[in-house]
């Protein structure tokens, strides 16, 4: 089996005294891009610091390609490690232009002076970058930044890139655009990644696997979709996107091929996939997963209208639920709509 | 800004022009006119041997205690900001303490320290004869001057080079000296650069240290050599040397700050990132602290520790041990002679004090309703002014009117302390948002009403610390009141440097002591604030 390239083991970290982490354990494979989703103070950031080499575990293992890079009594420093790091505040140096910022890793990696230069200059060609060569950080836009930041991180030819919250801080537009050239790049490299982030559709579209964070420890990991449709619980299934939760009875199971049979209110529907016992369940619906148009009865309580498609709150019987529909809004409010369920995932807590 | 402040902002202005016209111009201008009246007196006097020797003495004392004390200022700055010490907080306020011990009282705490016949020659047979002399200068100065620079430097590392700029370079595979060389430093030459010049004109402003330790040697710098001229001389001769010496040491001062504003790097440079987690990397260590803990202990406690010992014991030449201690020497200092010396000095700090806030207000209020920013540069440029000179020139306009009385000496305080009071007055106001303003004048106040309501709570933290700062200064200060005192008007610190050279050690020690810890309880107000506000601010 190949090594994976990243390896915490019961990993545990504070922050300034206060522990943050606890007893983490993370693999990044090869070549794998890894998103860590969690709100704010869950630790994200202070794992990266700790991959990077800027924290000691006071207990817990890290390895990179193999090696034991810290534990609570040794610790590599940074600049032994070979990691990329992309920072949340571009942080480039300001009395350096963009190709002495590409040119400082390859220096320090004991390239000369001119190769380092020329090599640098070669790197913001091949990135679309080559105009902003000789212009400091006061003299780049927020994406530009990020962008050398990006090419800073790519000429340290690391082993493992670090993201940490790299689009947070820019406009909307400009956030999906480098996000994506995040992705073409990284992949490009072939490097694995491990990406910090609180914004859902960040992690759900760079990374190969996401790992729900709470409160400094992993509630879940697993593949976009397996987060997105199969959370662990209400806590990491509203954190993943929007959740509505509606109080059912499931009849009947189902099995491989044969979809469950659930009572919502008076009416007894077909869901396919919901592995669970027969009883009083609750379901969570994601928005995309209702239609409009069913059997089960309820009521437009709100709208709201989003370009490509459009917001519906729907009160039921079995509770408030939300509803997403293409196109523009053709529902106003206070209109009595019918609904049905195309998919469904049951909750296993009883926490609201 | 408004059409009805335009009134007051003029009367303000009014009022700086005749406020800087009176203190500052007019005494330079009498003192510029009297060197050209003395036609080639003054050139001649610049060509005499003792006024090169002093040239030179000046010259050697600032570029040497320039260059170890910025050295060490930015050693310290990067031990607290940029490694990962225990006890950092403590070091921090730790660090400004030397700043409080009066110039004079340094050298005297020095000499019963280390001198020969001083503690550590009665403890170990080691004295350091060469403590009077151009080395014990450099090296008293130096030690003074560290904080200094360190204050400006850890500032410019506290304030900007965030980590994440060295965190970047780290992950970029720099070693912690690398970072520091290629990344740290660089990043903090603005605040090298203005250590650097702040250093170089106090040292070469320096009097009381240079004439304590200097004199007895014969090695004089500018300063002493006007002060001797001045006050032990009578011939014309000497004379025309004091004119002369006054505007060489005022014009090398202008040198050196307008060299510096011409070629060193200004102002921050900017970035985006913003500070954020603590400034290194590893678990805190102890090591780190110990150069700053035994620079502190060497130069500052130890000394102090000597002259509370020579205050406490009971004469000279006896161990200080606690079977020779009697409090005699402090109750002939609290005594009635040295009474109406307390109170001058108390009297005229609470005069300065509140004298330079004042001012310093009114060139804001000048200067916020378009008045221009010129007045607080002009204000700001008066604190360049080398308080020797100003000492001369203020004594040259004013001496006949004012001979001997407390009003002299304020002239020149008020002069020399305005910009002191203006700076912090006009950082708080830069920093205040104009938000909570506009909020109350939405909300119906007018604009007394908002000054009384908002803007003089939301400024009272730098009011009072303006007013310490003033206050601590002026009881420290010596280079101009021990020119320009008379019999009735002498100060704590001119009875002190006056004592100490009619060599009466033990009173002088009591004196100097209890000055010291007016100082501190004077300045524990505005070490905690600087300690609160990095708290919050950084850590």
């Amino acid at each position: 089996m190949i090594e994976p390239i990243l390896v915490a083991r019961g990993l545990s970290l504070a922050y300034g005294g206060t522990p943050v982490v606890a007893e983490l354990d993370l693999d990044v494979a090869e070549g794998e891009s890894v998103a860590l989703l969690g709100p704010s103070g869950s630790g994200k950031t202070t794992i990266l610091s700790a991959v990077a080499g800027f924290i000691d575990p006071m207990a817990g293992e890290l390895r990179l390609r193999g090696a034991l890079v810290a534990d609570a009594s040794r610790s590599v420093p940074p600049e032994r490690r070979r990691v990329g790091m992309v920072f949340q505040h571009y942080a480039l140096w300001p009395h350096m232009t963009a190709v002495e910022t590409v040119a400082y890793p390859m220096l320090r990696g004991g390239i000369d002076r001119g190769r380092a230069r020329a090599d640098a200059a070669a790197l913001l060609e091949r990135l679309g970058l080559a105009g902003l060569a000789d212009r400091r950080p006061s003299e780049l836009s927020g994406g530009e930044q990020q962008r050398v930041g990006l090419a800073r991180a790519i000429a340290r030819d690391p082993d493992l890139f670090l993201f940490d919250e790299p689009t947070a801080h820019l406009d909307t537009p400009l956030r999906a655009a480098l996000q994506q050239e995040l992705v073409t790049r990284r992949a490009a490299t072939g490097t694995a990644a491990l990406t910090a982030t609180h914004d859902v559709a960040e992690a759900l579209a760079v990374a190969d696997r996401v790992g729900l964070l709470r409160e400094g420890r992993l509630v879940q990991v697993g593949t976009p979709a397996e987060v997105y449709e199969r959370p662990v619980d209400l806590w990491a299934a509203r954190l993943t996107g929007p959740a509505s939760v509606i109080d059912v009875m499931v009849e009947d199971p189902g099995d491989v091929g044969r979809p469950a049979s659930v009572r919502i209110g008076h009416a007894v529907l077909a869901i396919p996939g919901i592995a669970t016992a027969p009883g009083p369940r609750r379901l969570l619906l994601r928005p995309d997963w209702v239609t409009l148009g069913g059997e089960l009865p309820g009521v437009v309580r709100e709208a709201w209208y989003r370009g490509p498609h459009t917001d519906y709150r729907i009160e039921t019987p079995a509770g408030s639920i939300d509803v997403r529909e293409a196109g523009a809004q053709r529902l106003a409010v206070g209109t009595a709509v019918g609904w049905g369920v195309r998919r469904a995932w049951p909750l296993v807590d009883t926490e609201r | 800004m408004s059409e009805r402040g335009r009134g007051s902002g003029v009367a303000g202005g009014i009022v700086v022009a005749g406020a800087l016209l009176l203190l500052v111009v007019w005494p330079v201008a009498v003192l510029v006119g009297n060197a050209l009246a003395d036609g080639v007196g003054p050139v001649a006097a610049l060509a005499s041997e003792r006024s090169l020797e002093a040239w030179r003495g000046s010259l050697i004392v600032a570029t040497a205690v320039t260059a170890l004390a910025v050295a060490g200022g930015l050693g310290a700055a990067l031990l607290t900001e940029r490694v990962s010490v225990r006890g950092r907080g403590a070091l921090r306020v730790a660090m400004l303490l030397p700043l409080l011990v009066p110039d004079f009282v340094a050298a005297l705490s020095w000499q019963q320290a280390y001198a020969p016949g001083g503690l550590v020659d009665d403890l170990t047979g080691i004295g350091a004869p060469w403590l009077f002399g151009p080395a014990g200068v450099i090296l008293v100065l130096a030690a003074g001057a560290v904080p200094l620079a360190y204050v400006v430097i850890a500032a410019g590392l506290a304030t900007r080079a965030e980590p994440e700029l060295e965190r970047a370079a780290r992950a970029s595979g720099a070693g912690r000296l690398d970072v520091w060389r290629s990344i740290t430093i660089p990043l903090a030459a603005p605040s090298i650069g203005a250590a650097t010049t702040l250093v170089m004109v106090t040292s070469m402003n320096a009097f009381a240290i240079p004439s304590v330790l200097g004199t007895p040697d014969g090695f004089a710098t500018m300063t002493t050599r006007i002060y001797r001229d001045l006050a032990f001389a009578a011939d014309s001769e000497s004379f025309s040397r004091v004119l002369a010496l006054s505007v060489l040491l005022a014009g090398s001062t202008l040198l050196v700050i307008g060299a510096a504003d011409r070629f060193l790097p200004r102002g921050p440079i900017r970035s985006a990132a913003t500070a954020g987690g603590p400034g290194s990397a590893g678990r805190p260590s102890w090591w780190a602290a110990v150069p700053l803990w035994g620079y502190l202990a060497l130069t500052t406690v130890l000394p102090l520790i000597a002259l509370l010992l020579t205050a406490l014991t009971r004469g000279i030449g006896l161990p200080p041990v606690p079977a020779n201690w009697t409090l005699d020497h402090f109750a002939e200092a609290l005594g009635g002679r040295f009474l109406p010396a307390i109170t001058n000095t108390f009297v005229l700090a609470v005069a300065a004090a509140t004298g330079a806030l004042v001012l310093g207000a009114v060139v804001i209020a000048a200067s916020r309703r378009g008045g221009g920013r010129s007045l607080g540069s002009a204000v700001a440029a008066t604190f360049a002014i080398p308080g020797t000179v100003l000492a001369v020139a203020v004594l040259l306009a004013y001496g006949g009117l004012l001979r001997d009385t407390l009003w002299l000496v304020l002239v020149a305080f008020l002069a020399k302390f305005w910009a002191l009071a203006h700076r912090p007055l006009q950082g708080a106001v830069d920093l205040m948002a104009p938000d909570p303003v506009r909020a109350a004048r939405a909300s119906g106040a007018g604009s007394m009403t908002v000054l009384r309501t908002i803007t003089m709570p939301i400024l009272r933290p730098a009011i009072a610390a303006a007013w310490l700062l003033v206050f601590v200064f002026a009881l420290h200060e010596v280079t101009m009141s021990i020119l320009l005192y008379g019999p009735g008007s002498e100060t704590m610190a001119v009875i002190i440097l006056n004592l100490q050279q009619l060599g009466d050690p033990t009173v002088t020690a009591a004196l100097a002591v209890i000055l010291t810890l007016v100082t501190l309880v004077a300045a524990t107000p505005l070490l905690l604030r600087a300690g609160a506000l990095r708290r919050f601010g950084w850590e």
